[in-house]
């Protein structure tokens, strides 16, 4: 880092914090610590929710997916549209008529207190794991710059977080994420440019797009349908609908942005704009990743992008069995530039026959250089202690730090760690407004001051801070890190929708079915992940038809004990 | 602290005049860019 990339990393984060706590200031009341007064503007609320989503893993882990594994994970995103407007028709008038503080307080209303408590607790494990991976994203950042260890760079994000969002509540917390998300916007298009900028002079924009799309990293749609392929249309439209239905639908972390409108309609706004901008965003840091990719074609890549691993298997007594591959390696990478650059030239010259050919060298080059790469990663798992190496969350931040000029280093840097603030802020928000609202008030203290319920607001949010710094080393051992993230979500957000959808729209099943409906949607989900090879998307398919399912049953054998005291709206 | 935030009035969307009618619009767009990745996949592959 020059002094440059500090003054940029430190001036863009100062002022969105200061921003921050300007706009949140008077959130003395519990009512406005939690829910903003219900003052907030669908563009804020909108941009609230896209920050809180785009944490650093996205930049860092979905980038170098794209890299790896191409643009396929844009599927992942197509079901959210068809669920935002799910939503919008019915989600947001229920909870808004519902006058609710959390999803959960809305499940005692139309079941019973321990339908609400055990979908409180679910929440709380399912996002109290989250939480810790969301803070550790940019420890990699800071580690790799700084050469800081991964608890120090975690400790130092987690309390400038935790700061600002018990001084100021969700206010706070929806007003930085509004500029977060336009830092975040505007580095995007930054590192964009400036990767185009730094390929070769022969090799235009289409060129390179060609060259990646050659490689298969183009490839943001398949109709093929495979249960264990994780990204296709089919698993995108359907497990991603019933994923996203899951997370802005029964995640407490983004419900509680809507439940701060002003009324209705600006949150079925806020969710709307959301479903329109999420895909063309996430396309776009995917194709970033490819560009990056393209880059490395002219740019000789690390064998490795985990630059400490690294260095650790070039030592003398590794050297025998590293050097032979760092020889294929490179003999891989000279073909693959060499047929590139054929490419190139026979395009610019219209020389389909002399293109076909140069692009057949080129993959066979790409698969000789993939199978080099798995072979260090063999080689780092083999001689360290680290199982399952994969260095995907690296290579983006690999090439900001080693190719970027003076303050674009320090802007990207700004924007990781503001996705961070912005992520982890709003997650811990919705931890202490559920343990307080759910947990604490519902089962510890019925009658208490609104002062007294403001406090243990603060202090369940300085104790999920805490919390989420403690378990942040966890994200090291999952590969990467953004499908770590929505497998964990996965586990646990089945049985959450299929209670809500139960509450919605069954009104024959009573609480002690969907009870017993969300333990077998948990049992089910649990027992896909462990013993079969359907992929994690299904399993939120999975939980909720079974919720839906053994609720219903339940409610039909003991009939006596069904109820219906709300309505569906 | 209060039982619950006060209740907040439903209004009409600020464009095309009806909830149904976004919806709709939503879901084209939908389809418009599930079009145009396939479009864009099939050109670079």
């Amino acid at each position: 880092m020059r002094p440059l990339d500090w003054v940029v990393l430190v001036g863009s984060l100062a002022s969105i914090i200061a921003y921050g706590l300007y706009r949140g200031r008077g959130s003395n009341t519990v009512d406005r610590y939690l829910l903003a007064g219900k003052s907030m503007p669908w563009y804020a609320m909108a941009l609230s929710i896209m920050a809180t989503q785009a944490s650093a893993i996205t930049f860092i882990s979905t980038t170098g997916q794209a890299y790896v594994d191409g643009m396929r994970f844009v599927q992942f995103y197509f079901g959210m549209p068809l669920a935002m407007v799910a939503l919008s028709a019915t989600a947001v008038p229920i909870f808004h008529r519902a006058k609710v503080y959390t999803a959960y307080e809305y499940l005692e209303n139309r079941f019973d207190a321990k339908t609400r408590a055990l979908a409180s607790v679910i929440f709380l494990m399912q996002r109290g794991l989250s939480v810790g991976l969301t803070f550790y994203a940019p420890a990699i950042v800071l580690s790799i710059i700084f050469g800081w260890p991964d608890r120090l760079t975690t400790l130092i994000i987690g309390i400038t977080v935790v700061l600002y969002t018990v001084t100021g509540g969700i206010r706070t917390v929806t007003w930085t994420d509004v500029q977060q998300m336009l830092i975040i916007l505007f580095g995007l298009v930054v590192a964009l440019v400036m990767i185009v900028l730094l390929l070769p002079r022969q090799v235009s924009f289409l060129d390179a797009m060609h060259l990646a799309g050659s490689a298969g990293k183009l490839n943001a749609v398949n109709f093929h349908f495979d249960w264990n392929d994780r990204y296709n249309v089919w698993s995108g439209l359907i497990g991603g609908m019933f994923l996203a239905l899951s997370y802005f639908g029964c995640d407490q972390s983004q419900v509680q942005r809507y439940l701060t409108g002003k009324s209705i309609a600006q949150s079925k706004l806020s969710l709307l704009f959301t479903a329109v901008a999420k895909i063309p965003m996430q396309f776009f840091i995917l194709f970033i990743g490819a560009m990056v990719f393209v880059f490395y074609i002219f740019e000789p890549p690390p064998l490795v992008f985990q630059r400490v691993e690294y260095n650790r298997i070039q030592q003398p007594e590794l050297r025998a069995r590293y050097e032979p591959i760092a020889d294929r390696y490179q003999d891989a990478f000279t073909r693959r530039k060499a047929a590139a650059l054929e490419i190139v030239a026979a395009r610019h010259a219209g020389d389909a026959r002399a293109e076909s050919g140069a692009i057949a060298s080129y993959r066979r080059a790409q698969q000789d250089l993939d199978a080099a790469r798995r072979q260090g990663a063999s080689l780092v798992e083999a001689t360290g202690r680290e199982k399952g190496f994969r260095d995907t969350n690296y290579i983006f931040l690999s090439f900001v730090t080693r190719y970027l000029p003076a303050g674009i280093v320090g802007l990207l840097i700004a924007v990781i760690l503001a996705a961070t603030m912005s992520s982890s802020s709003g997650e811990i928000n919705s931890l202490a407004t559920v343990s307080v609202v759910d947990i604490y008030k519902r089962h510890f203290r019925k009658q208490a001051s609104d002062h007294h319920y403001l406090t243990a607001s603060r202090v369940a949010t300085a104790f999920w801070g805490a919390y989420a710094v403690a378990f942040a080393g966890l994200g090291k051992h999952l590969g990467s890190l953004i499908e770590a993230v929505n497998i964990v979500g996965s586990l646990f957000y089945g049985s959450l929708l299929g209670v809500f959808v139960l509450a919605f729209f069954f009104k024959r099943v009573s609480g002690t079915g969907a009870f017993v409906g969300m333990l077998a949607g948990e049992a089910a989900i649990f027992a896909a992940f462990l013993f079969t090879g359907i992929s994690f998307l299904w399993y939120n398919v999975i939980g909720c038809l079974v919720v839906i399912a053994t609720g219903m049953a339940v409610s039909f054998v003991s009939p006596a004990a069904s109820a219906t005291p709300d309505t569906a709206g | 602290m209060p039982s619950g935030p006060r209740e907040m009035p439903d209004e009409p969307p600020p464009f095309l005049g009806a909830w149904r009618r976004v919806y709709t619009a939503v879901v084209v767009y939908l389809a418009l860019l599930i079009a145009l990745c396939y479009a864009f996949t099939r050109a670079f592959s």
